[in-house]
């Protein structure tokens, strides 16, 4: 097959098999989830198709594979949607569908296929176990999920819009993409939807991005509207960048260039959750936990901080937006460090880290490091994949041991109930440790080592406020990293479930296993060539390959001592510091860390509660509605009815029954009654009397003519 | 020949005794004698514009004709009109017969 | 067949009306015969217009499938029909959704014949407006749509129904006062009332000739707003939309359906067919107010859906919000003429105005059946009531996000093309109704959010209050709006050819 008709084949079977599982198999649990898997697999050997001959073709980034259709007719012309694949694009592809794939098949473990259906379970609740009956005793094992199929039919949605996002040519098929996995994130955050919690937090998460998303419509907009089209490959020419940094906007001081850098990255602020559009995404992880992986590692988050790489080019044009972008992600990475010392949910951590090693991403590329940027978006995906799955894999074994003890009040995702799983889950623990050390930057044997260090790099060569920033959240990244493995998985368990926990069952191991392969393994494909001892040893591949994407291919930069030992320190200090901390930390009040204004996120959820929803709600409800619409213009149009009522009063009681009635009427009658009565004695019925009466008259006008005649 | 305006005053004077008989005797019977003395004046005015004017046009007599008729079914119908009212209610006097008055 | 195909238009026109005069005759008490053969009998028209739809040929200019029969030969007015690519967009909306809101009836049970009836003449008044070629005529059959609509919501609608139809009715009655009047001025100027003629001759006007004593500027200022006012009533327009909600919440589901998805495009399209050629200059200098009204009902309109509690009535907030696009796509096109931008911009309002009418029409009949089920509208008593009906909950979910204009569906499209098509004509405008459009996302959230989820209602989980599934009729009614919702969202070129076209002829 024609390598381009396979990039246009690549997100279909998703989509496919959302639709076959909404419409035809959503009551059999079995082949839905054997649809979305088989659809998820298809999609990943497209990509891996696509990857290796993307392998084979010498500088992909000046000959991609590129089609594209007639989609919209604009006036005389049309406009063009297709699929381009570049080596920005087959990266991105290679992980997108390798953590999908693993994904996809964790979920069925992860919603207990093949385990009786619930006692009490209710549609739109998480299951709660069932009893069963085994040799005469009975005992609770875990639960089907009831909306088995529908999970997969989202999570299959989800893929879709990913894959779009990922091979598209263009920003508005992009979009389409960034806004479907948009939807499949407010579905899937709100999946158990009887949650009163994850209602909210569905409707928050869209709402939040949505604000970005309006600003990066805007900004297709602005560059549709100044340079005709929105394929990337004819924006990042030569002639249309220039045009476009040479062109002011309407904003002072900024070129064209630079305000649609900014709206668009507006767009990535929301779904990347980076500051100030940051509060959705730990509420997301009232999700199934797949979904929280999907969201914060594989997918949505990471589409975002793709959109921002993929216009690069543009983005660079102006140095004010890139020093906004550079601040942004600075100042998000360390923000969000220091609230995730604080949380005790096992996942909420997580989230606050991802929110974290965004904003390294997104500062790598503020100050230019446009491969250290991609490098870490590949690496972070998978060990934060590999992250999510294993904690919800550790829920999953705690969950086992609230079945088994029945006291259904103690948490399964607080920490603090844990202890001592590293001999309870033994891959969950390994795996989860080689996750956490990547994230953390453990030198040498992990993914995270090189990628943290490559931008620590590129920020210390390039700017050093960045670097500093970037240092700090790094040491605090390791160390929140450590107190996360520390308390959960170390020393003694703390409650009884954590006793019971249970390692779980394989279709959820594996993928873990995968993961953490690749969260080792893909470090080596980027080890920068001067890097003492093992530079050289393997090329530099990724650096080459990645840099062919833009037009002038980034140079690799000098090697200097100053950051590979800064990152050293950091790392290895962080997990050192986390571990001495955390060892013997029963109790959150033991935990001195948990400060009032770190545990509540820095009360950005009430600021925004105070500034925004409640005066917007108040807004639209009082001001737009009740006053506006209720009291001012309808009570215009009801002055018309009193009004027109008024004049017609006014007409009936001071004309017609004055006028017409009293005087007209009534009166022509009562002149002729009262004429009538008088003149009626002269009805005297004597002829005499009116011959004499008709005789004087005639002689009176006789006499009359006579006279006048006369004279 | 008299001249006609002889004629015209004679009748004038007969219609004037006809009308002062009608408007002040108070005796029906009378009344319609006075009424009879008026139609009598016209036949006479009538009979004297044909002599003195267009003799061929013989209109002038057969009005007067008419008039006699008129006259005397007039009369006919009159009297006995009066004569029945007398004898229901035992008066000849006009002024008396107010029955179909307010 | 040679008939049929020479009188293509007037059979689409009038078989509806005829056919309501048949039924006249038919026995009252035969609801099912009645409800059947009206169904049957507006399929007629659809079928007709889709075979005019498959006929036409979008690259030819001017009006195709003319027909002109003598109607009022002493003020030289007749029945001029005719359709181009706006029109006949229009018409297949027009023919498509009135079967299904008489499908969507089925379910109305009281005076059925006559409610049928009633239909099926609000069916020719719509047709007739968007077809006619003649001012005169056009006029006549924008107020016949009036009368059975007037009756359908005082008749069959809900509480308030006697204030909602009263409003609706008065409300445009006065706004299409001015129209006669202004249609009378042209009539009387130029002797004929005939679009095409009277296009040519008004145009061509020399401007500092007089008409009437006034000069030619002064008498198409007055004609200009006489018209406006009309149109932009109907639209309707901020602030002229407060109609627009009670008429919609006490209308009966299909009168919703029929009001959202055409009624309302009758505006639009008049300002499309009647003041942007007509009016060029002082479409022009007014361009700015227009979108200045527009952007005002992107906003107020997303907020005011935002604040109410009443289901049907946050659908119906949710019009004037969508409309709102359509006309700064129209006020954009008044401003930059010619321009690729303004061609733009128009292929996305006429889009527009053909999506809103598939995706209200769709959220309409959605509240309509829920409301039948449990006699409320009111969004605090629902939550909770996916499990109960996950059937009715996916195809909410799904029409909502059109609504919402979520891209693979067909409303980003429309949206999308008047962004982009008004961005450099009305930036600031453009860049402010971007919170409207993050509003609409707010207020389908909320509609979502207190009608399906939330913990399983227990008081419409049993006994007699328990809510039935959607049946068979009901997704009977949402297939081909679904469908084609999907359709237009991922396809949309076969439509929004056939509007490009027209829209590089016409302007």
């Amino acid at each position: 097959m024609a390598t381009e008709t396979l990039i246009w084949l690549i997100p279909l079977p998703p989509a496919l098999a959302f639709f076959l599982i909404v419409l035809f198999t959503n009551r059999n649990k079995a082949l839905s989830h054997t649809i979305a898997v088989g659809a998820a697999f298809l999609s990943w050997l497209g990509s891996m198709i696509v990857f290796v001959r993307a392998l084979r073709v010498e500088s992909l980034g000046e000959n991609p594979f590129e089609s594209s259709v007639n989609w919209l007719p604009t006036g005389d012309t049309w406009f063009r949607a297709g699929v381009l694949v570049d080596p920005l694009t087959a990266v991105t592809l290679f992980f997108v569908a390798w953590t999908v794939l693993m994904i996809f098949i964790y979920s069925v473990g992860y919603h207990n296929f093949g385990q009786p259906a619930g006692d009490h379970d209710h549609k739109g609740l998480p299951p709660h176990g069932a009893t069963v009956d085994e040799h005469g005793h009975k005992h609770v094992v875990p639960s089907v999920e009831p909306l088995y199929s529908r999970f997969f039919a989202f999570i299959g949605l989800f893929a879709f819009g990913m894959f779009t996002l990922v091979v598209s040519d263009n920003l508005l098929t992009l979009f389409v993409g960034w806004e479907i996995m948009g939807l499949c994130s407010y579905l899937l955050i709100g999946f158990w939807y009887g949650k009163k919690s994850a209602r909210d937090a569905a409707v928050k998460a869209f709402m939040t991005t949505r604000i970005g998303d309006v600003f990066m419509l805007l900004g297709i907009a602005y560059l549709y509207s100044v340079t005709g089209t929105l394929s990337f490959r004819e924006i990042f020419t030569e002639t249309t960048l220039r045009t476009l940094a040479s062109i002011p906007s309407m904003v002072n001081g900024l070129s064209s260039a630079g305000l649609i850098g900014l709206l668009l990255f507006i767009g990535t602020i929301g779904k990347s959750a980076q500051f100030p559009l940051h509060v959705w995404l730990p509420d997301a992880m009232e999700g199934p936990t797949p979904v929280s992986a999907m969201i914060h590692a594989a997918t949505m988050v990471s589409g975002g901080v793709y959109t921002a790489i993929r216009m690069f080019p543009l983005l660079s044009l102006d140095s004010t937006t890139m020093s906004i972008v550079a601040f942004i992600g600075a100042f998000t990475a360390l923000f969000a460090a220091t609230i995730a010392l604080a949380q005790n949910d096992i996942k909420r951590v997580l989230a606050y880290s991802t929110i974290s090693q965004l904003g390294f991403m997104i500062a790598a590329l503020g100050i230019g490091a446009y491969v250290a940027a991609v490098f870490h978006l590949i690496t972070h995906a998978f060990f934060k994949a590999l992250l999510f799955l294993g904690s919800g894999s550790v829920i999953h074994g705690m969950e086992h041991g609230v079945l088994h003890t029945g006291k259904h009040d103690v948490d399964p995702q607080d920490m603090f109930n844990m202890g001592g799983l590293k001999n309870k889950m033994p891959i969950t623990f390994w795996t989860f440790l080689i996750g956490g050390f990547a994230l953390s930057g453990f030198p040498i044997v992990t993914a995270g080592f090189w990628s943290k260090d490559e931008i620590l790099a590129d920020a210390f060569a390039h700017n050093l406020p960045v670097f500093v920033t970037l240092a700090v959240a790094a040491f605090l990244t390791a160390f929140y990293t450590m107190r996360q493995i520390t308390l959960t998985f170390l020393g003694e368990p703390r409650t009884k479930e954590a006793a019971h926990a249970h390692e779980t069952p394989w279709t959820m191991t594996t993928p873990l296993v995968v993961l953490s392969v690749l969260a080792i393994g893909y470090g080596w494909i980027g080890i920068p060539e001067h890097f003492p001892l093992l530079g050289g040893l393997v090329p530099n591949w990724l650096h080459d390959f990645v840099g062919g994407t833009l037009a002038e291919h980034p140079e690799a930069l000098e090697f200097n001592v100053v950051p590979l030992l800064t990152s050293l320190v950091v790392a290895l200090g962080g997990l050192g510091l986390g571990y001495l901390m955390y060892r013997n930390v029963n109790s959150p009040a033991e935990d001195k860390l948990q400060l009032g204004f770190l545990k509540n996120k820095y009360y950005f959820d009430e600021i925004y509660d105070v500034v925004f929803i409640k005066p917007v709600t108040w807004f639209a409800d009082k001001v737009v509605y009740q006053i506006m619409d209720k009291g001012f213009i309808d009570g215009i149009l009801h002055l018309f009815g009193p009004g027109t009522q008024g004049i017609g009063d006014g007409i009936r009681n001071y004309f017609d029954l004055p006028v017409i009635n009293k005087f007209f009427g009534d009166g022509s009658a009562n002149a002729t009654y009262f004429s009538g009565e008088k003149l009626r004695l002269a009805q005297t019925g004597r002829i005499q009397q009116y011959l004499m009466l008709a005789l004087i008259l005639f002689l009176a006008i006789g006499a009359a003519l006579y006279f006048l005649i006369k004279v | 020949m008299v001249p006609l305006s002889w004629y015209l005053i004679f009748s004038a004077a007969l219609f004037s005794v006809g009308l002062f008989g009608v408007l002040t005797r108070r005796n029906a019977v009378a009344i319609l004698l006075g009424v009879e003395l008026m139609l009598n004046s016209v036949n006479v005015n009538l009979a004297a514009f044909w002599r003195y004017g267009n003799v061929t046009d013989i209109a002038g007599q057969v009005f007067a004709i008419i008039v006699f008729a008129v006259a005397a079914a007039e009369v006919s119908v009159g009297l006995a009109l009066v004569i029945s009212i007398y004898r229901k209610r035992n008066t000849v006097i006009a002024d008396d017969l107010d029955m179909l008055k307010f | 067949m040679n008939f049929i195909s020479a009188h293509f238009l007037s059979l689409i026109l009038f078989v509806p009306s005829l056919v309501a005069v048949v039924m006249l005759f038919l026995p009252k008490d035969e609801t099912k015969l009645l409800r059947w053969f009206a169904f049957g009998a507006s399929l007629i028209p659809l079928l007709l217009s889709l075979s005019v739809w498959f006929q036409f040929k979008a690259f030819a200019p001017g009006f195709q499938f003319q027909e002109r029969y003598d109607w009022y030969e002493a003020i030289n007015s007749s029945v001029h029909l005719g359709v181009d690519g706006l029109s006949l967009t229009m018409v297949l909306l027009t023919t498509l959704l009135t079967p299904l809101a008489i499908l969507a009836s089925f379910s109305v049970a009281e005076k059925v014949k006559a409610y049928m009836m009633l239909f099926l003449f609000l069916e020719t008044g719509m047709l007739g407006v968007f077809m006619s070629l003649d001012l005169l005529v056009f006029f006549v059959f924008w107020e016949v749509g009036l009368v059975p609509m007037y009756f359908l919501i005082n008749q069959w609608g809900s509480a308030n129904r006697n204030y909602a139809s009263m409003k609706f009715l008065i409300y445009t009655m006065g706004g299409s006062l001015g129209l006669l009047l202004a249609i009378q001025l042209l009539g009387v100027l130029f002797g004929t009332f005939d679009l095409l003629a009277l296009t040519q001759r008004w145009t061509s006007l020399d401007p500092d000739s007089t008409l009437l004593g006034m000069s030619v500027s002064q008498v198409k200022a007055i004609a200009f707003w006489a018209f406006v006012i009309a149109f932009a009533i109907k639209v309707p327009v901020w602030p002229f939309h407060t109609w627009l909600p009670d008429a919609h919440t006490e209308a009966p589901t299909a009168g919703s359906m029929i009001l959202a998805g055409v009624l309302l495009k009758l505006g639009a399209y008049g300002f499309l067919r009647l003041i942007l050629p007509l009016y060029p200059f002082e479409a022009k200098i007014f361009a700015g107010a227009l979108a200045f009204l527009a952007t005002a009902a992107i906003v107020f309109g997303a907020f005011a859906s935002f604040a109410q509690t009443d289901f049907k009535r946050l659908v119906a907030y949710s019009s004037v919000n969508h409309m709102g696009f359509v006309v700064l796509g129209i006020a954009a096109a008044g401003l930059a003429s010619g321009t690729n931008d303004a061609t733009i911009a128009l292929d996305g309002a006429v889009l527009q105005m053909f999506n809103h009418g598939l995706s209200a029409a769709g959220m309409f009949f959605l509240v309509g059946v829920i409301y039948e089920r449990t006699h409320t509208r009111n969004l605090e008593e629902y939550g909770g009531l996916f499990p109960l009906v996950p059937v009715y909950g996916g195809i909410l979910i799904f029409t909502s996000f059109a609504s919402l204009g979520l891209p693979g569906l067909n409303g980003f499209i429309s949206e999308f093309l008047v962004v982009r098509g008004v961005w450099p004509i009305f930036t600031v405008y453009t860049a402010i109704s971007m919170l409207g459009l993050l509003f609409t996302g707010a207020y389908v959230l909320k509609a979502l959010k207190n009608v399906l989820h939330g913990p399983m209602n227990e008081h419409w989980a049993h006994g007699e209050h328990k809510l039935t599934e959607i049946n068979a009729r009901e997704i009977l009614v949402m297939t081909p709006l679904m469908v084609l919702i999907l359709w237009i969202g991922v396809y949309p070129a076969w439509i929004l050819d056939v509007i490009n076209k027209a829209m590089m002829m016409l302007y």
